[in-house]
């Protein structure tokens, strides 16, 4: 798995040190508090679920980590990079170098076949066409797809989709996977194959976020579950994972 | 309250950017569109109008007082076609001198004698050329004069005026009198008429059918016949007169209207793109509005109305605006009344763009709402949340293979996904772009025209005698120009203010002594001996005459019979030129008045006209200016262009938006991979700047045809005649440059929609699932 070259990782950067570091985040959408006060560190090589009912402040938390939005308050480090200090395009850069997202609707590009689709992500880069294909077939090989890499996602399965998507996160060799519901979209076949597939990262290094409502993906894959209500860290709690 | 109109206020209210677009572009058109029907409609209205008043004459003819007689000329008055008739009158080019103007500064000098043509008059109102005398009273007994002047001109003198006549003799304004029909510049009793030795007798014919050349000169045929040869020295035609009238708007008009018509297209072309983004965009909502019980009809009525309200709105704006500015500048700059009233808008030209705009942007509109009206709640709302499979793959996909940069190869194959929206767009910019080649093109052309008109090939120089006179002789002055560093070629004029035999206006004759001035000439040669003149092809229109043929001019009483050999290249400023020679015959004792300079490329102005300030005190050198008129068009062209770019601008603006709407949750996904800001701009410009290229390289053919017919609309308005060379103007700097224009005007729109595009925040954009 992973192709070479494993995780992206800052210079001087230790395995014991945090991949993530939450600091009293709050976020508040005009009166609505979306988050209030989380604190939260995740290892480098962890696997953490996020888990709580709706509108606890899952996908925002996660939306702060991956950069796509700003904390009304509260700090938020990723891989020793305050993602308060940056600007947009700073932002964008660290999300091409350190992030890797996966989502529960997969948010692939209906004009590109799988195989664009995922050597997209090295483009942006700068990698030149034939080498990013080359690496996202290597990727779409891996993750038992490549047979479906001309196919345009219209045309592909929930679970065939979802695979490709986390292809697409794998490129750039992202320090931290994050995964937003990657399988409440999905029939509970392609569920377990997706979660297969985030177990295998895990076990090769990766560290993961994932917010789930769902507690066998979380017991699955995570090494840790942390519980939100109310846009609060209710509890956490490590996990044996199962078979 | 109705359900449709809650639906459509609402829709309006969500489409802010699109409304605004749509008032923009339909206000904008409606000015044009005003201001260009309101010239064409005031072109040749007043006059047709005080014509018809003054019962003005269709013919006014020159007869020779020892050829035709008093019996002949009363005949002719019942010949077949000639429906009223007045005279004969007699008539004499005399020389006037008025007393300075007392309003004048007191160190102006008196001012020169004019040549008049006098008519013998004892009555202003005559079945034929009924005078309008607005101030005063009409000349009664000897001694008394009436003057030809328009009620709005600005008027040099006063009543109770004296002037003095060629014979010493002095007169009195008594009158202000005006003509259409040009018969006269001054009129006095036929017993004062009688003391000025009159030659020629004046007639003055309408006819039954008067609308073309061929019917004047039918007419003129009728009342000529059985007269001796050579007894008509002249006529003037009332179609000349109308020609005249409608000169400026004329030339005006053509690419007014071209603008006006590329406006409303454009204006039609953003409502198509609007109204089919909204469906698209809108699919959802048109499957909530049917759930809820909307019938198909209320669905289109939504979409209708939701356009409309802001066409209508600025129809009525644009109208009113297009209306004031109509009043303002073509009654200033084009409008001459004729004595016929204010300058007023035409009713139809109003009405035309108060209804007829609003109702072809909604015919647009209801075609491309029908697919709003057709389609069933199911297939809308399904529709609005699958994501629909992209089009133009194999493109999309071979552009991902390529060497650009992934930002840009997205970018050119982002218009293959909504082909329609994409060839609206294209056309957008196909227009901008055709209009900004007819304006490239114009004013080439029209520069081009005015450097042969006024031989500006290089700088050119006026010289003429300041005020006190030049210090040195004719020849002198003319040797100390050619002896200046920088001289090229010098030719000295001298102009006389002439009469045309049959004409009523002063003919401004020039003489010129040396080479042939540097004037183009498109046909015959430049004169070289007494008797010959070259002449504008606008003269040869107005005296209906041809190259070989000869006319009679007249000055003091010397009648002078001149051959024409040769057709010049200029506007109306000159319309006779004639060599020096011919001059020796009628004022052997003349020196110049003018010295035209030609400088050679890259000669020092100042260092010349510093010399010739040095050589004689007397001259006075100025560079020579273009005419207004021509500075005129340029402006107007210019502001036309603007207005044409930025509102094909707007097109492609509203293109993006309705794209980065759509896309919304690509652009999401896109950024949350690591695409910048700065690549989320580009790749928007970029799909933009393609269809710019695109409708750039359609547009340009387009424009060149519509730049030739507009030109020559121009020369024909303007009774020019221009060369092809003239026209062919688009060198390949400037047809690549014009291909850059359509990609920069769709880059202009484009950015201004992307920067808003690349601030999108990646969270709420990829929560619109």
């Amino acid at each position: 798995m992973h192709g070479g070259g494993g995780p992206h990782r800052l210079s001087g950067m230790t395995e014991d040190q945090n991949v993530v570091r939450l600091e009293d985040v709050r976020k508040e959408y005009g009166g609505t508090t979306a988050l209030d006060g989380v604190n939260l560190q995740i290892r480098a090589g962890e696997a953490v679920a996020v888990m709580g009912p709706s509108g606890c402040g899952k996908s925002t938390l996660l939306n702060m980590v991956a950069a796509l939005d700003r904390p009304t308050s509260g700090t938020v480090v990723v891989q020793g990079e305050d993602l308060g200090e940056l600007n947009e395009t700073r932002r964008a850069l660290f999300r091409r170098h350190r992030i890797g997202m996966v989502f529960q609707f997969f948010n692939l590009l209906d004009d590109l076949p799988a195989l664009d689709n995922v050597a997209l992500a090295a483009q942006l880069v700068g990698a030149p066409a034939k080498q990013a294909r080359a690496r996202a077939l290597e990727l779409l090989d891996e993750l038992g797809v490549a047979d479906r890499r001309d196919v345009y996602p219209a045309a592909l399965s929930g679970g065939e989709r979802q695979r490709v998507a986390v292809a697409r996160a794998l490129m750039n060799r992202p320090a931290l996977l994050l995964a937003d519901e990657p399988t409440g979209a999905l029939d509970s076949r392609s569920g377990e194959q997706v979660m297969d597939l985030l177990l295998d990262l895990n076990q090769i290094g990766q560290t993961l976020l994932i917010v789930t409502h769902d507690q066998r993906l979380a017991a699955r894959c995570a090494s840790r579950v942390v519980e939100l209500a109310d846009g609060r860290v209710l509890r956490e709690r490590a996990l044996e994972r199962t078979a | 309250m109705s359900a449709v109109w809650r639906a459509a206020r609402a829709a309006v209210r969500r489409r802010r950017l699109q409304t605004a677009v749509i008032g923009i572009v339909v206000g904008l058109s409606c000015v044009l569109i005003v201001v260009a029907l309101a010239l064409l409609a005031a072109a040749s209205g007043p006059f047709d109008q005080a014509y018809a008043q003054q019962r003005g004459a269709h013919l006014v003819a020159s007869f020779d007082s020892g050829k035709a007689t008093d019996t002949a000329l009363a005949d002719s008055t019942h010949r077949s076609g000639v429906s009223a008739a007045a005279g004969p009158f007699d008539q004499a080019a005399v020389e006037v001198t008025f007393a300075p103007d007392p309003r004048a500064p007191s160190t102006a000098s008196q001012p020169p004698p004019l040549v008049m043509t006098v008519v013998g008059r004892d009555q202003p109102d005559t079945a034929v050329d009924e005078l309008h005398v607005w101030q005063g009273r009409w000349a009664v007994r000897s001694g008394e004069i009436v003057i030809n002047v328009e009620p709005t001109a600005d008027v040099p003198m006063t009543l109770g005026d004296t002037a003095t006549l060629g014979d010493g003799r002095t007169v009195k304004v008594v009158g202000l009198a005006y003509t259409v029909s040009q018969s006269a510049q001054a009129w006095v009793t036929s017993g004062e008429m009688a003391t000025l030795h009159p030659t020629t007798k004046q007639m003055l014919y309408r006819f039954t059918a008067a609308a073309t050349d061929a019917e004047i000169s039918a007419g003129q045929a009728a009342v000529t016949a059985g007269m001796p040869a050579g007894a008509l020295l002249g006529t003037q035609s009332y179609l000349t007169l109308r020609f005249n009238a409608e000169l400026t708007a004329g030339v005006f008009l053509p690419f007014l209207m071209i603008f006006g018509c590329f406006g409303l297209v454009v204006a039609v072309l953003i409502v198509a793109n609007v109204i089919s983004g909204a469906v698209v965009a809108g699919l959802r909502h048109i499957g909530v509005l049917k759930a809820l019980g909307f019938t198909p009809n209320q669905v289109m009525a939504v979409y209708l109305t939701m356009v409309l309200l802001p066409t209508v709105a600025a129809a009525v704006l644009g109208t009113i605006l297009g209306n004031v500015l109509a009043v303002t500048v073509l009654s200033g700059a084009f409008f001459e009344s004729y004595g016929a009233g204010a300058f007023h808008v035409a009713p139809w030209v109003t009405i035309t763009a108060l209804f007829g705009v609003p109702v072809l942007v909604g015919l647009t509109a209801l075609l491309s709402s029908v697919r709003a009206r057709r389609l069933s709640a199911v297939e809308a709302i399904s529709a609005g949340s699958a994501p629909r499979p992209g089009r133009g793959l194999r493109v999309q996909r071979w552009l991902g293979g390529t060497r650009l940069p992934r930002a840009v190869s997205l970018g050119v194959g982002l218009p293959l996904a909504r082909p329609a929206r994409s060839a609206l767009t294209a056309a957008t910019v196909l227009l901008g772009v055709a209009g900004v080649t007819v304006a490239i093109g114009l004013s080439s052309s029209v520069t081009a025209y005015v450097d042969a008109d006024t031989r500006a090939d290089a700088v050119h120089l006026d010289v003429r005698p300041a005020k006190g006179g030049p210090t040195l002789s004719d020849q002198a002055d003319e040797s100390m120009l050619r002896a200046l560093p920088g001289a090229e070629r010098v030719v000295a004029s001298k102009e006389l203010t002439m009469r045309q035999i049959g004409g009523t206006e002063p003919t401004q004759v020039r003489f010129y002594r040396g080479s042939d001035a540097g004037f183009e000439m498109p046909k015959g040669r430049w004169p070289a001996a007494a008797g010959e003149v070259a002449v504008s092809p606008r003269f040869l229109t107005q005296s209906r005459l041809a190259l070989g043929d000869t006319f009679t001019l007249e000055r003091d009483g010397k009648q002078l019979p001149v051959r024409i050999v040769g057709e010049v290249l200029m506007g109306a400023a000159e319309p006779v030129l004639s060599h020096w020679a011919t001059l020796t015959r009628i004022a052997p004792d003349s020196r110049a008045d003018s010295y035209e300079v030609k400088l050679a490329t890259g000669a020092d102005v100042s260092a010349y006209v510093a010399g010739v300030k040095a050589g004689d005190p007397g001259l006075i050198a100025e560079p020579a200016s273009a005419p207004s008129v021509i500075v005129a068009v340029y402006s107007t062209i210019t502001l036309l262009t603007l207005l044409l770019g930025a509102v094909a601008a707007l097109g492609v603006f509203n293109t993006v938006v309705l794209n980065a709407r759509e896309r919304r949750r690509d652009l999401g996904t896109l950024k949350s991979i690591g695409m910048t800001p700065r690549q989320v701009v580009l790749m928007m410009v970029t799909s933009m700047a393609a269809l710019g290229l695109a409708g750039g390289l359609v547009g340009i053919p387009i424009g060149i045809v519509f730049q030739r017919y507009a030109m020559h609309a121009i020369a024909h308005a303007a009774q020019i005649v221009i060369p092809d060379h003239m026209l062919d103007v688009y060198s390949a700097p400037i047809v690549v440059l014009l291909i850059l224009a359509g990609a920069v005007i769709a880059a202009v729109g484009a950015l201004f929609a992307s920067r808003s595009a690349s601030r999108l925040t990646i969270a709420d954009a990829l929560r619109t699932e």
